[in-house]
This record gives structure tokens, sequence and C-alpha cells, in this order.
């Protein structure tokens, strides 16, 4: 069965051919001059070094391992995080560390080492799911390039310091010592 | 120019030569040069896009880009110059020039200012005097030339792409040079003569005088026909990237690609000054009878300028031609519609106005 093509009836004046260009012309010289007098910074074009795409909220971007008020790791090194991880690409190694307990409403254990590979991961956001203890979140940093692979493992004070500029916070590099319980346990 | 004449132990029409030559050529190159960037700039900002905007100076002054032209020089005169084994090597080396030469010297013959009189001495601001008896047909026979260059390139190169869109490029330009010929003939009629300061002069100071508005019919045919023979959209069947890869000038590397696509910029130059000349005055400045020196030459400049914009402009708005449609057009419409226009001037003539 053939499709019958329905054939355009143009007018005399679309048929001279030099109306419709003109109208062309008209409309590619008005953006033309749209362009010309709009600033760089209002055109739709993000400029990236100088300019940068704001990422909306949700958006899995660089990881954070998060802190407590008084600077103390978040995360518990339970490892349900590497567990989650379809790319395999943490590794955990834990340490107990301190003499009070969790019946005194302090945690026991923390990670001596929190290691991801940058190039493996996937940012699926699996392990900010998993997590029982809400350490490690993904963020809204896109730029995750280095120039060597080294440079692309990161560790526990990277992921720690990884917004710390953005939020305000120093720059850690040493687990302080809890002083202040983390939670109340009805008893 | 009496100084300069002796300095060098030369006389002085000589040295006045040599200045005009320098000037007009190294302009005609530059102006091409800036038009490539012209035509990427101006493509973004139609098309909504930014465009070539960071290169810059010493990595620091930016000039909205400018800099792109020096940058683009530089790493074509640096890339390797390939030869396709199987090409035929002379011609290979000959076709860039024979793209760009006819390109650049059809601009010789144009008045780009008023004449001037120093010390006794008539001084014409064109490489050609008046009066030198080949007048508006030189850029025309130069023009027809032009479609070696494609067509060597292309032949050259041993690439069926090559081949393919040099066949169409040179089918292109002759079916469209009679259309041109015979539009120009018209202006060679109603002037009396075809030297181009006799049509300038014809035309006058006075924008409604001027040929576009005694003969629009003629202007357009002429305006579509420069189209195809400067080998630009919506005519550019070279080099058809969406059919024939990069058509003519597919194996065309380095340097020799540059010359190339600046044969193609000199020729848009040369074809607007062409239009300017012909259908708009070319020097004359409107409403002023009688322009200083400096004023025809910017009005000249404008006015050249403004053409070689309206191609820039045009290439961004409309899609390329179909080969046949571009026939049809060519031998069906452009060729009546000019012929119309001859034997309407013809008859008016002879009715004696």
């Amino acid at each position: 069965m053939g499709v019958v093509v329905k054939k355009v009836e143009l007018s005399w004046l679309d048929r001279t051919y030099v109306w419709p260009v003109m109208k062309g012309m008209s409309i590619t010289f008005g953006h033309f001059i749209r362009n010309l007098f709009t600033t760089t910074a209002k055109r739709y074009t993000i400029q990236y070094p100088e300019m940068r795409h704001e990422m909306p909220a949700g958006y899995r971007g660089l990881h954070e391992l998060k802190r407590f008020e008084d600077g103390a790791i978040k995360c518990v090194a339970c490892f349900m995080c590497q567990e989650a991880c379809p790319a395999r690409c943490i590794s955990i190694e834990a340490e107990e560390f301190s003499d009070l307990n969790i019946t005194q409403g302090f945690e026991e254990k923390r990670p001596a080492s929190f290691k991801i590979d940058m190039l493996r991961c996937i940012y699926c956001g699996m392990c900010e799911e998993a997590c029982p203890k809400d350490a490690i979140w993904l963020r809204n940093n896109y730029e995750v390039a280095a120039y060597d692979r080294l440079s692309m493992q990161f560790g526990k004070w990277d992921l720690m310091n990884t917004y710390a500029d953005a939020d305000g916070k120093e720059r850690i590099s040493q687990d302080p010592t809890p002083t202040v319980p983390r939670r109340t346990i009805v008893m | 120019m009496d100084k300069l004449a002796s300095l060098l132990h030369t006389t002085p029409a000589i040295a006045w030569m040599v200045v005009k030559v320098i000037i007009v050529f190294a302009g005609v190159m530059t102006l091409a040069a800036i038009w490539t960037w012209v035509e990427r700039r101006g493509s973004a900002m139609i098309q909504d896009r930014i465009g070539p905007n960071r290169a810059a100076l010493f990595g620091k002054i930016r000039i909205i880009g400018l800099a792109q032209i020096l940058a683009d020089g530089i790493k074509m005169f640096f890339k390797e110059d390939l030869i396709p084994a199987d090409a035929n090597k002379r011609l290979f080396w000959i076709a860039p020039f024979l793209a760009f030469v006819p390109a650049l010297i059809g601009f010789a013959v144009i008045p780009f200012g008023k004449s001037f009189v120093s010390g006794g001495v008539t001084y014409h601001l064109s490489v050609l005097d008046p009066g030198n008896g080949m007048g508006l047909l030189y850029p025309l026979a130069i023009g027809g030339m032009a479609v070696y260059g494609v067509l060597v390139a292309a032949w050259s190169s041993n690439n069926k792409w090559g081949i393919l869109g040099g066949m169409r490029a040179s089918a292109t330009m002759v079916s469209y040079e009679i259309g041109l010929s015979l539009a120009v003939v018209t202006v060679f009629m109603t002037t009396g003569g075809y030297d181009p300061s006799e049509v300038i002069g014809a035309q006058g100071h006075l924008p409604w005088a001027w040929n576009i508005v005694r003969q629009p019919l003629g202007f357009i045919v002429f305006f579509t026909c420069m189209f195809a023979e400067t080998n630009r959209l919506p005519f550019d069947f070279a080099e058809g990237e969406s059919e024939i890869v990069a058509g003519f000038n597919t194996e065309f590397g380095s340097m020799k690609y540059s010359l190339l696509a600046l044969a193609e910029y000199s020729h848009v130059m040369t074809a607007s000054a062409l239009i300017a000349t012909l259908y708009f005055g070319g020097w004359q400045v409107p409403f002023v009878k009688d322009p200083t020196v400096m004023l025809s030459v910017a009005c000249f400049l404008f006015k050249m300028l403004f053409f070689a914009w309206v191609f820039v402009w045009i290439r961004w708005t409309l899609p390329r031609f179909r080969y046949d449609q571009l026939m049809h057009l060519g031998w069906k419409v452009m060729l009546p519609l000019s012929m119309t226009n001859l034997v309407f001037h013809a008859w008016r003539m002879s009715q004696g106005h």
C-alpha cells in the first residue's frame, strides 16, 4: 500500500523564493542581533571554567564522610556500604578506639582507613542508602579528575575534607577524641 | 610618492603601482583571513552559540577571539603536509594556487576609491588604471578560471569524493556563468561601456539612480549566481559535508587546505566588491556629490564588507540545494530571468529612455 504524500500548495509569493528567503534572513538576523547585545553571562552557553552549572538537589557527585560537631567521624565501620557497593570500590579497615562504650552513648568502632577508588566508583549512591548512620553522602561536586591513577584513590581524610571549604568547616587530618555522648540510651 | 620613488630609485608611477598592489592584495588577504573568524562568530551568534572567543594573545589579551586567526594560521603552517600515494603530485601541489590566485587577482580592476590629482598627476585607486581595455570583463574571465582550481584539486587527489565534489562544482559554476554574464551585459548596455569607472560614474551619487533600483531583477540574478560562482552555501556543491565527506578538498591538509579555504573567502571578497561596483555605485557616497578620497574608500569598504557579511548571513540561513533543484534553478529560472532583464532593458533603450 502506497502512502499518499500530501503536497503543500505554495502561494505565488512563496514560489518566488525571494520572499521566503528574506523572511528566513530576518529570523536569523533577529537571533544575531539578540545575541550580539546579550552579555556572555546571560547566554545559553555556560562558559565552563568561569561559570559552573548549578547541580540540582539529589545529584550524585563526589562522596563526603560526615562528621559530628566536634569533628569525630560519624562512620562506625559497619561495612554496610562496602557490601552494598556494586562496583566494589570501597575498602574499609575498622579499629576500636574508645574506653567509653555504647551504653554510655559513645561509638567504640571507627574506620582506621576508608578508601574509595574513584576510578571504579559509578556514583550510584548505594553506599549512601545502605549507611545506617548517614555517614556517607554523595554531593554535588562533579569535577573528579586527576593526572594520575594514584590521586584517584581517595582516603579517609580526603573524603572527610572534600566539602570542608564549601561548608566553611576546617580541614582535619586527625581523629579528635569524642567528648560529648552521641545519644542517650534509655536503659 | 615622489620621495618614496626617489628613495627606491624608480619612477613615481612604478612606486605607486607597487604600493597599490601591496595595499590591495594584502588588504584582501587580511580581510579574507578575518572573514574566517567573522564566519565562525557570526554563525555562532545566529545559532545562539558563542563561537571562538578563547584564543588570546600571550594567553591574556582576548580581543573577542580575533587571535583565533593567528592561532589557526600557525597551526596550519606546522601541520604535516601529506600527499596521498596515488595522487598526481604535480597537480596536487599546483591546485591550491590555481584556486587562490584567480580568487585574488579578480580584484585588480575594481576601483576602491575616487581618483585624485596630486602634483599634476592623476592617481587611480585601482590596480589596473581605467581605460585598460579589459574593464569588468576581466573579473568575469578570471571568475571562470576559478573552476580550474576546484577541478584540479579534485582530480589530482585521486579520491572519489573529491572527484564527485569537483564535478558537481564545475557543472554548477559553468551553468551559472551564463545567467551571471547576461546580467552583467545588461549593466554594460545601460552604462554604454564596460570600464568599472564608467559603470560607477553612470550610477552617480544618488541611491535611486544606482543599478539596484534600475535593474532589481538583474541584481537578484547576479547575486544568486555569485553564490554559485563562489561555491558558497546554498550552492556549495564542491563540499557537501553530508553527502561527499569534504568534497574537493578531502585529501588536502595543512597549508594546502588553508589556501583552499582562503581562496573561498578571497572569492567572497572579490564577489562582494563586484556587487558593490556593479549595482551599488562602487565608491560613490550616497548624497555626497564630491566626496573626499578617504570617505569614498571608507564607503566602498563598507559596501563591500556588508555584502561579504550577507554571504555569511545567507550561508547560515538557507540549507543546501539538491543538485537537480540547482540545475533547474540555473537553467530554467536564472537564465530566462536574465534574458528577460536584457531584452527589457534593450527595449527601453530603443524607446529612448
